[in-house]
Parts: C-alpha cells; structure tokens; sequence
C-alpha cells in the first residue's frame, strides 16, 4: 500500500491541470513505440523490393535482395516487443489456437504468419533457389547439407523450373505489396480505432503509417546499402542510389503532405480537443514533434535530398547527404512513432490535463531491452547474409551453373 | 496432364504439415468447452464459481444490524456497501464471534475517496490529509454510517455547500466569504431579491495579489495596471477552484 501510495504520490507530480487517476501512468511505453517503427522497416524494405520486381525499376537490382533480407530480419524481431510487453506471453499462442476473427489484435498473428511464411520466406526461397543449389555443388562437408536442405529437395535447374521460380517470384510480390500494406496499416487501424482518444482516432492513421514506413524503410536500404557496400570494398552504384534518393523524397513528400493534412483539419475542425491537444504539442512533445519529429526528421532530410537529387553536386557530396538524409529520417520516423504512441495517453480523457511519461532504463519495459532489440535485427542480417549473399546471382542475372549440373 | 513443378512439392508438404500440426495443437491444446457461451472457455465460470466468498455482500449485513443499516440507508453514503470500509466479511457471516470485521480507524481509508484529487467532481467532499486535524481519527468527528458534517452548516454554506466544500480544498480556504462577497442583511431571507454581490473591481483582488501588495511573500503576485486590465479578475482565475491558477 506504501509503495503504491509513494508511486501516485510521484506520478501526480509529474502531472498537470485535470487528470483521472487511472491516467497518472501510462501503460504503453517504448516497447510499443518500438514495434510499430520495427514493422514499418519490414513494409517499407520489402515494397521497395517489390519495386525493383514489379515495376521493373532496373536500377534497383542491387539491393532488391538485400531489401527481402532486411524485411525478414527485423520481421522476425519485430513480435518480440509485444511479447516483452505482455505480462503473459506465452499466452499469445492462444491466438492461433483459437481465432477471434472480430478482435484487429488477435487476428494480427495470422497477418504476420500469412507475411512470414506465405510472402517472405517464399519470395526468398524462389529467388535463391537456383542459387543455393548451386552453392549446395560448389560446397563441400556440413555447408553442403546445409545448402541442399535449404533448397529442400527442389534441386531441378532446368529451363522450366527456372521460368517458374521467376513466374512464382513476380506472382509472390504481387500478392506481398498488398500483404506489407496489410501488415504496418494494420497497426495504424488498430490506433486509428481507438475512438474515445482525439491524438489517434482519425481514418488517416493507417495510410500515415504505411506511407512513414515506406519513407523508413527505403532510408533503411539506404544505409544498409551504403554501409555493405563500404565493408565489401565496392563502389556504391550512384544509378541505384539516386533512384533509392528519388523514392525516397517522393514518399517522404507524400507522408509529410499527409500529416499535414491531418494537423490542418484538426486544426480546422478545432473540437474540444484541440486545446489539450495544442497545450500538449507545445509542451510534452515539444522537443520529439516540433524539432525531432519535423525539423529534424523531416525538413532536413527532405533538404539534404533535393539537394542531393536536383543539384549539380559531385558524388562525393551526394553519398554523403543522401547517408545523413537517411540518418535523420530514421530519428524522425522513431519520433514519430513515440508521438503517435506516447503522445495519445499523455492527455486526461478529461481533456483538462497532461501526465508525463517516465522513460525506464533498466527492466523488460527500459530503454536497454529497446536497444537491444533494435540491435536484433542486424545480427540477424549479418547472418542471413554470411549465408545467402545477396551480391551473387539472383533472378537479374542468373550464375553460371556448377559444372556437375546435369539438366533435367 | 501437365506436369506439376518440382518445387510446389516440398513447399505443399510443408504447408500441409503447419496446417495439420495447427489442427493438431488445436484438438490437444483448445480446451473442451471453449466457445460454448463465448469466445472462452465456459468452464472457467464453474471454476470462478468455485472460488472461496469472501464477499458477503451488504444485504446479508441487515439481518443483524439492522439499526446501522437503515441509518446509512438513509445517508450519502448509502450506495457504499458495508465490507469497502470493513472489508470481506463472510467468515463473519459464519462465525460472528470467531471473525469480526476491522474498524477503519486509519486516516487514509477515508482518504480514498475524501482525500484531495483534482479529477473528483466538483463540490464533492474532500480534504487536504495533511493540514485537516492532522492526527486525528476521521472516526473522532465523522460517523460513517451517517456522514454529516461534525457541525451545522452557518451562513453561507447552508446554501451554497458545493461552493463551500470546493472553497475548502482552495488556495482561498482561510479566507471568509464576506472578505469578498458584500451579503445585504436579508440576503439570507429572501436570497432571490437581496443578492450576495460578486466583486465589481480588480482592486479587491490585488489587495493580496497585486505586486506592491503589502502580505507574505508566497501569495502569486502581478502587475495589476498591466494585466489585462479590461476584464474583472474572475472572468479568468475561479477563486473557489482548487486549481485556480
């Protein structure tokens, strides 16, 4: 009792103006900021794949593998700050086991499943196949059983069952793209449904969420891209890079013009929110919204792009801002996501007052675990791409066969 | 026919494993009587209906205390059933004199719902734990079952209670109401006709709160003259709010 006394004692310190006592403390913190900034990365990477697969956009062969890597490692962690968050995780399972098809949440499992294994993993698999066969000959001992049970069994090389891989790849992508706006919009729905709280319920959560995680996933690629490009001692492909500058600032163009629109009709239809909404904006989420969220993370890069893109600069110059863009972006599309997230339980229903949100450093729910699990992703990358590089081969340009091929 | 592709093969006999084994899990795994009434497992209701009471619930109070029960019937607190302030009580219920229910006698029971909280509606009855008879047993002034104020309302609460219980937690709590209010003698008889006045200048106000007044230091002070000086102090700041700012 002392102690729970001693926590609101502390919690309504940090509050101001009218607040029910439920709302001292918040519930959702940056564990949950981090998982929607996590699926943003897996949709936006993998639609930028899909470009290069799609739309035959040519100049993006160079990192459309790197791309579906890069979805699949943080989709594979992307899960794991719900799960730290709940109290009872093991009982997320019980989603599968029994589906509540009227419940966004619950249903969720089955989207990421439908993601993983119908889209992703597939995708992968036909597009590496040819591939891993071929390492599978090239290999010798443990690497060499390793590679054929990747290629699981499938170890035909002929004509036809190469047009087909390419076939199944394009129709896989095509059910992916509304699969990866299914995936991240569905986290703007579920915030989007919250109708009793003003920050979140509006019908444009969902399309801002897909459109910031276009944005930073694309800027993800970026860096992922300039980054292996220097271990490896390559040159980066300035063709491959100014087309990934181009989306980039065309999709960022789009998501800023739509959080505009957003900010300007609340502003214009001015409910009754719109003053704890304004006081909030002005004070809690002054440094994440104003400077981080819009200054930071989006004029600037926006900025460094154009110039990067529109101007006559040397390639020294435009690798340069095109890294620091794709930096800032990811700091802005976080700040984002932690003013959607925190920013919606920082104000009383009462709309008379403001609580504050205690940033936790150690603990399942700190600031470490989020690094950590920020960090996940890469590893995990690392290793995808220690065992599928993603510089040899593909569907663009098919390897020369092992000399023990035998056409089938 | 045409010939299936060697690839669908391995790729069907996974998914048709994930499936079996997810109809699998489901048939081990889904409880029996899950879905029956809803989307959980209908058994647990036996289960939960199982569970020791401990709660005897207020009605069952009545049979033996009957007097106590019609007087707090009959006072605000009325909708407060009997085990909030004494806890569960159905061993009591069993065995009266083996069990008998605690008596709040601790300031911070009371305090959970009269203790000062910003978000409580206004005029509702609270105090400010520390500066309200510190020490002293709620018990010693109030009784529970029949909540009335330990003394008669005077002048102007008997009327204006809300107001005054408001007041109460306020920054202005010392202050009388005359100090600010002008009240003409029969305003107490004939209320409608004879009306309290509202403080018609900002002088008033600025006696306390104005920079050159001349009162303890901690009193929040501005410059009068410059302050918006065209409206009255009360068309912004409620000085019967506790959080008049």
């Amino acid at each position: 009792m002392e102690t729970i006394l001693a926590n609101a004692v502390e919690a309504i310190a940090g509050a101001t103006g009218y607040i029910y006592p439920n709302e001292f403390e918040l519930h959702w913190g940056i564990l949950i900021v981090v998982y929607p900034y996590l699926t943003g990365l897996v949709a936006g990477a993998f639609i930028l794949a899909s470009l290069e697969r799609v739309f035959k956009v040519s100049a993006l062969i160079p990192v459309y593998r790197l791309s579906l890597l890069t979805a699949l490692s943080f989709l594979l962690i992307a899960p794991l700050p719900l799960l730290a968050h709940l109290g009872r995780p093991e009982r997320a399972l019980e989603m599968f086991l029994t589906p509540h098809t009227k419940s966004a949440m619950a249903m969720f499992g089955f989207v990421y499943v439908w993601y993983l294994m119908v889209v992703l993993l597939l995708e992968l698999w036909f597009d590496y196949r040819q591939d891993i066969i071929n390492w599978a000959r090239k290999s010798t001992g443990l690497k060499k059983y390793f590679y054929y049970a990747l290629s699981l069994g499938s170890t035909s090389t002929s004509d036809e069952a190469l047009a087909f891989d390419a076939k199944a790849g394009r129709f896989i992508t095509l059910i992916g793209i509304p699969s990866a706006f299914l995936l991240h919009g569905y986290v703007g729905f579920i915030f989007g449904s919250v109708k009793a709280n003003p920050w979140w319920s509006s019908v444009l959560m969902p399309i801002v969420f897909l459109f910031s995680a276009i944005v930073s996933g694309i800027a993800l690629m970026v860096l992922i891209y300039m980054v292996t490009t220097m271990f490896r001692w390559k040159r980066i492909n300035m063709d491959c890079l100014n087309k990934l500058g181009l989306f980039l600032i065309v999709a960022m163009i789009v998501d800023f013009s739509l959080e505009l629109l957003d900010f300007i009709q609340r502003l214009y239809e001015s409910e009754e929110s719109i003053n704890i909404l304004s006081s909030m904006i002005s004070n809690r989420l002054f440094i994440s919204l104003i400077i981080s969220q819009i200054i930071i993370g989006s004029i600037a890069p926006m900025a460094a792009l154009v110039m990067a893109r529109f101007r006559k600069v040397p390639d020294e110059m435009k690798r340069m801002l095109y890294f620091i863009a794709a930096i800032l972006i990811q700091v802005g599309i976080f700040s984002t996501r932690w003013n959607v997230v925190l920013g919606g339980q920082l104000f009383s229903k009462s709309l008379r007052g403001l609580t504050t949100y205690k940033l936790e450093m150690f603990g399942l729910e700190g600031l470490f675990v989020s690094i950590v699990l920020l960090i996940m992703p890469f590893v995990i990358l690392f290793v995808l791409v220690k065992i599928l590089p993603p510089w040899e081969g593909g569907h663009h340009e098919p390897m020369r066969l092992a000399p023990a091929e035998s056409k089938k | 026919m045409k010939k299936v592709p060697q690839q669908i093969i391995p790729l069907a006999i996974i998914f048709i494993v994930a499936i079996a084994a997810l109809v699998t899990a489901r048939h081990f795994f889904v409880p029996e009587t899950f879905g029956d009434y809803g989307h959980y497992r209908a058994a647990s209701v036996d289960e939960i209906a199982s569970q020791e009471v401990v709660y005897a619930g207020s009605i069952i109070c009545n049979d033996c205390h009957d007097d106590i029960y019609e007087t707090k019937m009959n006072f605000d607190h009325r909708g407060v059933s009997c085990e909030v302030c004494h806890g569960p009580a159905m061993a009591h219920t069993e065995e009266p004199d083996e069990y008998t229910p605690r008596i709040p006698r601790i300031r911070n029971q009371c305090t959970i719902c009269h203790g000062y909280n910003s978000a409580r509606p206004s005029g509702f009855p609270q105090v400010v734990e520390e500066v309200h008879n510190p020490g002293r047993p709620c018990l010693e002034c109030h009784n529970p079952h029949k909540p009335l104020l330990p003394r008669a309302p005077q002048a102007c609460d008997a009327c204006h209670r809300e107001i005054a219980l408001q007041k109460a937690v306020s920054h202005h709590t010392s202050l009388e109401c005359k100090t600010c209010h002008d009240a003409p003698p029969d305003h107490m008889s004939n209320p409608r006709f004879a009306r309290a006045q509202k403080p018609t200048s900002r002088a008033l106000c600025g006696k306390c709160h104005d920079t050159e007044a001349d009162v303890s230091r901690g009193i929040p002070r501005i410059k009068l003259a410059t302050h918006n000086e065209n409206y009255l102090c009360w068309d912004c700041h409620y000085p019967h709010h506790p959080e008049a700012r």
